[in-house]
């Protein structure tokens, strides 16, 4: 018998057995214990990073994305070259995922910092970037609310999720859309109330599922200092550093069974064993 | 219309565009004025500011601003890719610093500036679902160090508002300036539909966007019932097909 074109790779000799991934019981044990980020390439899509900066250390490459009018009909320019930080957002972030993730290897895209013009474009080029360039994480503690890029993001968004690239977004605090933030593919991810960087919350009423820190939490920022700062765009890189955590021991992990693993473990979860 | 009548209007259109930035943007500033004055009451702040993008979206010039510096910093520009300020229009994110002068470059920045160095600040993007129009930050929230969570949350809530009033405020002065220098044009005697395009051909953007809706719509006037019906029906179709593609 013929099978319609989709149904051919469910045929039994193509398609094989997929190992399993996850255990029975997910445990912190089992998630974290040993892992170090060794092996997970994790994009930070920012203002750049300092990586002169001790929170941070070497960084394995980095592109600027800039606006460019006469480029259609991504109209970015993407240049790979070592730069620093515009604003130290991208840097606070950087060390966030370092702390939780040592060995990772970070890359910076740096989207702002040159013009505010065609933001949205550059944007969407730069976690385009990321996608299409081995990345296994993306970070992004920033979004845009403007509708005209509804359909841009959410093509980038499936991209990423079909190819298992782990988007984790910070949601924008102020009311009405937020892109990519709001897209079920992503990890999307609101400050809680807590300061300890392995510890995080799921909320089974999406579109926001992740609390993390983000409140007075100290980070590291421009001229190797630091600042204590509060904002969903610094509990966006705590849920990014235990991605890469939990990826670096389990690399076969899909986008899917990492947020079952996050919400097994997360604080507010009834443990298996009180009866929940 | 007679010509001596033409020319009176003409007139009093042309020296209206003329005065035009000097009296319409009196409301607008009181409004912008009140936001900033209830956002430092709300947050028993010493200060708030407001600062919005300007045309080129190449600066942030700061509006408003009430309590400690606040005469210092109305009419302040800095670069839109600078500063706690910049970031946050750029990122479209809220964000809080505890202790300001520890990022000595802000510190040495716009706040010694204004003759008043924060220790804290909120600072939260003003956005619509159409554009980014600025930021309005909140220094020194409560008298205490730090913002909690619900500082955060009131603000992005005041902010969203405070956005919406400055958006159809900022439309309404750029309607009236449209209409009047199209008016106030030396094609005396073109209709306002033909002069309205004119206008849409040279004005900056955004408007040149609105001079080309008024245009089509003082054109629409004249046409027929049924035509207007159809248009009608073409704009709520239009519409409704923008609202269906964002979820709210």
């Amino acid at each position: 018998m013929t099978l319609p074109a989709w149904s051919e790779q469910f045929a039994r000799e193509r398609l094989g057995q997929v190992p399993a991934t996850l255990p029975p019981v997910v445990s912190r044990r089992w998630a974290f214990e040993g892992a170090t980020g060794a092996g997970v390439r994790v994009a930070v899509v920012d203002s750049g990073i300092d990586a002169s900066h001790p929170a941070v250390g070497a960084i394995s490459g980095g592109v600027i994305v800039e606006y460019d009018a006469d480029a259609p009909p991504s109209y970015a320019r993407i240049t790979e070259v070592e730069h620093g930080d515009v604003f130290g957002h991208g840097t606070a972030c950087a060390g966030i995922i370092r702390a939780l993730a040592p060995r990772c290897e970070l890359f910076s895209v740096r989207v702002l910092g040159s013009r505010l013009t065609g933001k949205g474009p550059v944007f969407a080029a730069g976690v385009r970037w990321a996608v299409e360039h081995g990345m296994h994480v993306v970070n992004m503690s920033l979004s845009t609310g403007k509708q005209d890029y509804f359909g841009l993001f959410h093509e980038i968004a499936d991209l990423a999720y079909f190819r298992n690239v782990m988007l984790v977004c910070a949601i924008n605090n102020v009311p009405g859309p937020s892109y990519p933030s709001q897209y079920a593919s992503v990890f999307s991810v609101a400050a809680h109330l807590g300061k300890d960087p392995l510890h995080f919350d799921y909320n089974p009423h999406p579109p926001v599922e992740f609390g993390a820190p983000g409140i007075g939490i100290d980070v590291a920022w421009l001229d190797q200092g630091s600042i204590t700062a509060s904002g969903n765009s610094f509990a966006a890189p705590h849920i990014a550093g235990v991605v890469t955590s939990i990826l670096s021991k389990h690399p076969r992990l899909t986008a899917f069974e990492m947020k079952t693993v996050l919400a097994a473990l997360a604080d507010n979860r009834i443990p298996p064993d009180a009866g929940g | 219309m007679s010509a001596r009548r033409r020319d009176a209007l003409t007139e009093l259109a042309q020296l209206a565009a003329n005065a035009g930035p000097a009296l319409v943007p009196v409301g607008h500033r009181e409004l912008l004025l009140q936001i900033t004055e209830t956002a430092r009451r709300l947050f028993s702040a010493m200060a708030c500011s407001l600062a919005l993008l300007t045309e080129d979206e190449e600066e942030l010039e700061f509006i408003s601003a009430s309590g400690a510096g606040a005469e210092a910093v109305r009419e302040l520009r800095i670069p839109a890719t600078q500063g706690i300020a910049g970031w946050v229009v750029m990122s479209g994110q809220a964000i809080a610093v505890d202790d300001v002068a520890t990022d000595a470059r802000f510190a040495a920045g716009v706040a010694a500036t204004t003759g008043y160095v924060p220790r804290s600040i909120i600072a939260m993007p003003l956005q619509t679902e159409r554009r980014v129009l600025g930021v309005i930050e909140v220094l020194d929230p409560g008298g205490r160090p730090g913002a909690t969570l619900s500082d955060m949350e009131l603000l992005s809530l005041f902010a969203g508002l405070a956005a919406l009033a400055i958006e159809a405020s900022t439309m309404f002065g750029d309607l009236g300036r449209v209409l009047l220098e199209s008016l106030a044009g030396a094609d005396v005697d073109a209709d306002l539909a033909t002069r309205l395009r004119r206008r849409a051909e040279t004005a900056p953007k955004p408007r040149r966007d609105l001079a080309d809706v008024t245009a089509l719509l003082s054109e629409l006037g004249q046409a027929g019932p049924d035509e207007r019906r159809l248009a009608v029906r073409v704009l709520r179709d239009v519409l409704a097909f923008t609202r269906g593609r964002s979820p709210a």
